[in-house]
């Protein structure tokens, strides 16, 4: 296969110090490859350190061992080449829908001229226009999400990052809105790394599906290619195969 | 995608008026009824306490209070009319608590957003912090003498640490992950603060806000009780001097008209500073 490597994670570990001499290992020997334009899930039970690996690879948490290159160079801190969707929206109350999504924006010093434009730009992506003025406690779960992705997506991000974007959601949004991201990603392909402990999610979504282990240290178990026509559906037979072989090699805790 | 858009966001709010019959049974239990009720019956027992007796009573009637009030801002008293009484005391108040304000925020930030100047400040906080800021009365009086400098130096005091300790708790129960939002996207420490430490702290603030100008309003009467020739403190203390219970009523009326202002000023003043929890109001 001749695909471009976009992000690699060579021998990654992380340990946690706590109570200031317990040392906790949450992640062991993590060699990981993403491809360019892919949707790779990182399917885990919680617990299993999937969220210190994507804030390791956002540049939030330094590994004890091992490294991450992004395009071939070295991962050290956090940069707007990485959007985070955060589980728990992380949206700031005090500014509305727009200024939200403009905050990349103005870190990034973007032109304000600019700002205007890439703001209705990525809330259209994200079907919010509309709501611009509103504020984040006016608005459903599924759509603080939204305006959380469009955040993530105003620095133009070379790589987006999802933890358990849905986690919080009740399962009939979720389900919509796992639709959503698939639209979202089909008509932009940027390089994606979606964590989640939702089977059905990670086979909705999934190019590619890595399994981590279900207890700590987090160790990579298999990786999976889900080869199904998009959009998937659920009650495929080929889809449920998969969904069975996935869930007897692993002991999933829902 | 409009349409979806709006599954998700639809919402719809039903309102319906329900007109309530008026009956002695629903007067009764109507709480704006009872409210008016209970101040008149106050007024009442008030009216009654003071007519009681044989005149040298210590208590006048309420309409005797507003007719002094009356006559106060009318004619001067100690050089000047009420109004201008008011005027002095507001002043002072004003004065320090914008010092207290303009340095107690920052600071409490600071304490917040370091830990080594947490480390070195918080122990001088908290020995001052227990500190009743009236028990510093004699002291200001004997490093300030008696003009404008001790007044303030108390109203300062008064509103100083509730403005640090609010600043400084509002810090600290910030979120964690809100930073990483701004550490995400390439923001510096200074992003952070701007983006993040300043606006959510900013409801503790405004509270810090309406705790400071309540304790800084009584602190103004507090030294003007013990040492002035003017403000609203000095009143009181002139009417009891004289045996005066109309005036003694009277600047009490006026202290309590005049709380009752600088508290609903700091109310508007929250709305302006934290406009995204007045909607939450609403909802």
């Amino acid at each position: 296969m001749n695909k471009h490597v976009k992000i690699s994670a060579e021998n990654v570990s992380k340990e946690f110090i706590q109570k200031g001499t317990q040392r906790v290992p949450v992640l062991k020997d993590i060699s990981l490859q993403v491809f360019d334009q892919e949707l790779l899930v990182v399917l885990g039970p919680g617990q299993s350190g999937k969220t210190t690996l994507l804030r390791i690879i956002a540049g939030l948490e330094k590994p004890t061992q091992g490294r991450i290159t992004l395009d071939g160079e070295e991962i050290r801190g956090p940069g707007p080449d990485r959007g985070l969707v955060f589980q728990s929206y992380m949206l700031f109350p005090w500014k509305t829908v727009e200024a939200n999504v403009r905050l990349g924006l103005e870190m990034a010093q973007v032109p304000k001229e600019k700002h205007a434009e890439t703001v209705r730009h990525y809330l259209d992506l994200v079907g919010l226009n509309g709501f611009e003025k509103y504020y984040p406690h006016q608005l459903s779960g599924g759509m603080k999400q939204r305006v959380g992705i469009a955040r993530a997506f105003s620095t133009q991000p070379k790589v987006m990052l999802m933890d358990e974007p849905f986690g919080q959601l009740d399962a009939q949004t979720r389900l919509f809105m796992e639709r959503e991201t698939e639209r979202i990603w089909l008509s932009d392909k940027r390089t994606t790394i979606f964590i989640t402990n939702n089977i059905d999610e990670a086979l909705l979504l999934g190019d590619r599906i890595v399994t981590l282990e279900g207890k700590l240290p987090g160790r990579m178990k298999k990786s999976y290619e889900v080869n199904l026509p998009r959009p998937r559906d659920p009650m495929d037979m080929e889809f449920l195969k998969l969904r069975h072989t996935i869930t007897s090699e692993q002991e999933l805790t829902l | 995608m409009s349409k979806s858009t709006h599954d998700v966001s639809n919402e719809v709010v039903v309102r319906t008026i329900v007109r309530k019959r008026l009956t002695l049974r629903s007067l009764v239990r109507e709480e704006k009824f009872l409210y008016v009720v209970s101040l008149v019956v106050f007024f009442t027992i008030w009216h009654l306490a003071a007519t009681r007796g044989n005149g040298d009573s210590a208590l006048v009637t309420p309409w005797a209070t507003l007719q002094g009030l009356y006559d106060m801002m009318s004619s001067p008293l100690g050089g000047e009319t009420l109004v201008g009484h008011t005027w002095n005391s507001l002043r002072r108040v004003l004065i320090g608590f914008s010092i207290a304000v303009c340095f107690g925020i920052p600071l409490g930030l600071l304490l917040g957003i370091s830990e080594t100047a947490s480390a070195i400040l918080r122990p001088l906080v908290d020995v001052f912090r227990p500190m009743p800021p009236l028990a510093w009365i004699s002291l200001s009086i004997l490093w300030f003498g008696i003009g404008e400098e001790p007044k303030i130096f108390i109203i300062f005091l008064a509103s100083f640490i509730p403005s640090v300790l609010n600043a400084y708790n509002g810090v600290r129960l910030i979120e964690p992950e809100l930073y990483d939002v701004v550490r995400v996207m390439g923001g510096s420490r200074w992003d952070e603060i701007k983006q993040v430490v300043v606006p959510a702290s900013m409801p503790a603030i405004s509270a810090g806000l309406q705790l400071s100008i309540t304790s800084a309003w009584m602190g103004v009467l507090a030294a003007e009780l013990v040492s002035s020739n003017s403000g609203l403190g000095y009143i009181i203390i002139l009417g009891m001097q004289n045996s005066d219970p109309q005036m003694v009523l009277g600047g009490m009326v006026m202290i309590a008209a005049v709380a009752w202002v600088l508290t609903a000023s700091m109310e508007k003043i929250d709305m302006m500073l934290c406009p995204w929890r007045r909607e939450i109001k609403g909802l």
